[in-house]
């Protein structure tokens, strides 16, 4: 076999190598969580119950018409919930069942390993939005109209994808910090608010709109609230996507050195 | 000369704690004070030593789980720090205990996953789980969730996971704690098989025992250092020259246990706790008849059985650990 | 006597060793950051949907998350006592059920009220938020009751708890459902009859209508008093059958032996 032969056969072995380790570890995973009663509570409860208070209040304030922007937002709130408890959680759930040591040490790549977890993690999600306007369509009587239905398609597995990715970037920050509970806690509230899921950022201060463009759930939710309710979806898919691509840069750095600063200062195994 | 497979040169790992409780001071643990052995190949190699002598930090800095502080340390040529992914490719470690298995999810599916992350290739992934499935008698179970394991059964499914890329060097510690005696027993033998398939072998254990009838060199490790090196026979030289008296005893005061080791031409005492009584092992030069004199120290303590042997493997572990300054 | 030792020294120790993250790198996110985000997030809510003003979801949060750190904080305490396997150790002891378990609610309500004060305290910096001088003794009275009546229901899950498997799970459920139920967003009148009725089955309910009637409506406290008295009878009552439910769960598990299986 020719030198270029022999090196297109390594890069097709290795394409494929990483692409069956990204859907198995994908799918592994997604069977993990699904298993779990908290992210049942999470992704399911949780965002139905946010709903719920949604619509009341819609329903008392006279917003009738924005039922299913109601429900959608709390379906985005749940994606990131599972996202953030998902992703940084897992690490130390996988830290506490003794398998984060394994995973670390496996020969493949630890972004090989840990990216098909966060979007598991993000794909849970999906149970979120399917809840939330399965639960406003049964009990509100939510007529299930979409503006675009062809670019809403393309919208949720981008936002889902693209959280996903930002999903690593939070867990290669919570795999050195033994704490990164409490600080999961803190970020529910702030992100759902930053990116206007459920309220719309002209209600918060002025600095905060710059700040929300950096963030993925931003454009993901302007991109599925628009492909629902009405507007151009496409420019918020597109800047989704794009975002996506650079938490995977940002991620796959942090990771490296957090994994050499972890094998240092030796807090990748129990607690 | 051939290289050896395990190659481990002054390798040292402190940890940093704290002290105190309102002002935490930093306080550095020195876990492994400069250990080097070498493991050729097709060696089943044992590091023996008790609690917290260093050998599972020895361990993880073999799998490049842990950076050491100080040494080098090579795994089939391969540098453990500069070359991880290529040490990783190349070996599988088993560690003891319940945890490390995602608990919820059938056996086959945590192999399943495993087997990927190991890159095992695709076509020959389920022949692969099926051997080791075998090789450990788990065929016919793999479809359990891991939950339901007993501790015996999770820990052969360490052991098939730590095979299922075929590794040349494979780690375990500990693989015996905790598993009944049958089930280790089995263990052990699929153990001592692997080096007949000339697989290299580094295993730590407390069992003497496992380390007398396994290995065919050890490492005596306490305190961070190795403290003697050889073949179970060359250690068990250490005290082939001595009897060993055991004294079955009930309350053996230390004032007691000073006078015996005052007695001339006695090397060691120690004793080990049982159920009711104590295990008093008495450990003299050959040709000085002690029993008396021993006897008539433990006057006023309730002595049962009295017996003069042999020394093995044990007496010369407690004979290093405890003599060695 | 003894009962009042236990009351005390039981509850000042077990806090600390228990609640072992009292160190400010935790206690400050989880206690404190979190409330100042919810209050923010559900006045802008409200703002949005045109909905109330600013003052009616302060006292409503700032409120429900006192409630939280009440039930969340003993239904930890008692699953964390079984945890350590302490539960038992401590049933073997001769001192009295109440005063032990009241012990560990007194250091909880005093976090509760901490917890409310600082909310308020939000409130006025961040949003359109006064508190009223002549209003504070009467509000003082309400966030003790409904401090209370919330750790009385804490203790009633906890209880529950020593039988469910997962403790946890039914107090994240029972925030999310007070966030709906107990008029802390939305008032109970706007919610469905059968969602009324557990409305006020709840503690926290009666402390919200009385708190936003002295607070935001500037009503003396006499007017609110009924509510408050519902409140500290709602608590009892939960205080009542959590000791009831305890008792009955305790003799069981030592004739049946499953105190430790879990």
């Amino acid at each position: 076999m020719t030198a270029t032969a022999a090196v297109r056969t390594e890069t097709r072995l290795l394409d494929r190598r990483i692409g069956r380790l990204l859907v198995m570890g994908w799918r592994f995973h997604l069977k993990t969580l699904s298993q779990s009663s908290f992210f049942i509570l999470v992704s399911v409860l949780q965002p139905v119950i946010f709903a719920s208070i949604a619509f009341f209040m819609f329903r008392v304030g006279g917003r009738e018409g924005t039922l299913l922007y109601a429900a959608l937002g709390a379906g985005l709130m749940g994606i990131w919930s599972s996202v953030l408890f998902g992703s940084g959680g897992a690490i130390q759930w996988q830290r506490w069942e003794g398998t984060l040591e394994l995973l670390v040490t496996a020969p493949a790549p630890f972004i090989l390993v840990l990216l098909p977890l966060s979007l598991a993690t993000s794909s849970i999600g999906i149970y979120s939005l399917t809840a939330t306007l399965f639960w406003g369509v049964v009990f509100f009587g939510i007529p299930l109209q979409l503006a675009h239905p062809w670019l809403f398609a393309l919208a949720v597995p981008t936002t889902v994808i693209s959280l996903g990715l930002l999903g690593l970037v939070l867990a290669s920050s919570f795999v050195l910090y033994r704490h990164a509970n409490a600080l999961s806690n803190l970020l529910e509230y702030p992100i759902w608010l930053i990116t206007g899921l459920l309220v719309p950022v002209s209600f918060l201060p002025g600095w905060v709109e710059p700040l929300s463009w950096l963030l993925a759930p931003t454009w993901g939710a302007k991109s599925i609230q628009a492909a629902a309710l009405g507007g151009d979806p496409r420019f918020p898919i597109l800047m989704c996507a794009l975002l996506g691509v650079v938490y995977l840069l940002i991620g796959s750095r942090l990771l490296r050195l957090f994994e050499r600063l972890a094998r240092g200062r030796a807090t990748l195994s129990l607690t | 000369m051939r290289t050896p497979v395990i190659e481990a040169v002054d390798l040292r790992r402190t940890y940093r704690t704290t002290t105190g409780a309102f002002r935490r001071r930093p306080l550095d643990v020195e876990a492994v004070k400069g250990v080097s052995f070498e493991v050729g190949e097709g060696e089943l190699f044992g590091l023996l030593g008790p609690n917290g002598a260093g050998k599972t930090t020895t361990i993880k800095m073999l799998i490049t789980l842990l950076l050491p502080t100080s040494g080098t340390a090579r795994v089939l040529g391969y540098d453990v720090v500069t070359d991880a992914a290529r040490v990783r490719e190349r070996i599988g470690y088993v560690f003891g205990g319940e945890r490390g298995l995602y608990e919820r999810l059938p056996a086959l599916d945590n192999l399943r996953y495993f087997a990927e992350l190991y890159g095992v290739r695709p076509e020959i992934q389920k022949q692969r789980i099926g051997y080791v499935l075998d090789l450990v008698g788990l065929t016919g179970r793999e479809r359990e969730r891991v939950e339901g394991y007993s501790r015996g059964m999770r820990q052969r499914l360490h052991v098939a996971r730590g095979l299922l890329h075929d590794p040349p060097v494979v780690f375990l510690d500990e693989p015996t704690i905790g598993v009944d005696p049958v089930g280790a027993r089995e263990l052990r033998a699929t153990i001592a098989a692997l080096t007949e398939q000339g697989k290299t072998v580094l295993l730590t254990t407390h069992y003497m025992f496992e380390a007398d009838s396994l290995c065919d060199r050890i490492g005596v490790i306490a305190n961070g250092s190795i403290i003697a090196m050889g073949t179970p026979r060359d250690l068990k030289g250490v005290v082939a020259d001595r009897t060993i008296v055991e004294v079955e005893a009930f309350g053996v005061s230390d004032a007691a246990m000073a006078s015996l080791r005052a007695i001339p031409g006695v090397a060691s005492v120690s004793v080990e706790e049982r159920d009711q009584a104590q295990l008093l092992c008495v450990q003299s030069h050959k040709g000085v008849e002690l029993t008396q004199t021993i006897l008539g120290k433990l006057d006023g303590v309730k002595v049962g059985r009295v017996a003069v042997r042999e020394p093995t493997l044990e007496d010369a572990y407690v004979a290093l650990v405890t003599e060695t300054p | 006597m003894n009962s009042l030792r236990v009351f005390f020294v039981g509850g000042v120790i077990s806090y600390r060793a228990l609640f072992n993250w009292l160190r400010p790198e935790i206690y400050i996110p989880t206690m404190l950051g979190s409330p100042i985000f919810q209050i923010v997030f559900f006045a802008k809510l409200g703002d949005y949907a045109g909905v109330e003003n600013d003052a009616f979801f302060v006292v409503g949060n700032a409120l429900q998350v006192s409630a939280m750190a009440g039930i969340y904080g003993m239904t930890m305490t008692i699953a964390n006592e079984r945890y350590f396997g302490t539960l038992s150790a401590l049933l073997a002891t001769p001192a009295p059920r109440l005063a032990l378990f009241l012990g560990r609610a007194v250091p909880l309500i005093a976090n509760g009220l901490l917890i409310s004060v600082f909310g308020f305290a939000v409130g006025t910096l961040l949003l359109d938020f006064v508190l009223p001088a002549t209003g504070l003794p009467g509000l003082g009275v309400i966030l003790l009751v409904t401090a209370f009546a919330c750790t009385s229901f804490g203790l009633l899950l906890g209880s529950i708890g020593l039988r469910a498997r997962d403790v946890f799970f039914i107090s994240n459920l029972v925030y999310f459902l007070m966030l709906l139920l107990c008029g802390v967003n939305i008032r109970p009148e706007a919610l469905p009859g059968w969602m009324q009725s557990i409305s006020y089955a709840l503690p926290l309910t009666r402390g919200i209508e009385a708190a936003r009637g002295v607070v935001i409506g500037g009503r003396p406290f006499a007017d609110v008093a009924p509510l408050v008295w519902g409140e500290l009878g709602v608590g009892l009552a939960y205080a009542v059958g959590a000791y009831v439910l305890f008792r009955f769960l305790e003799v069981e598990a030592r004739r049946r032996g499953t105190l430790e299986t879990y």
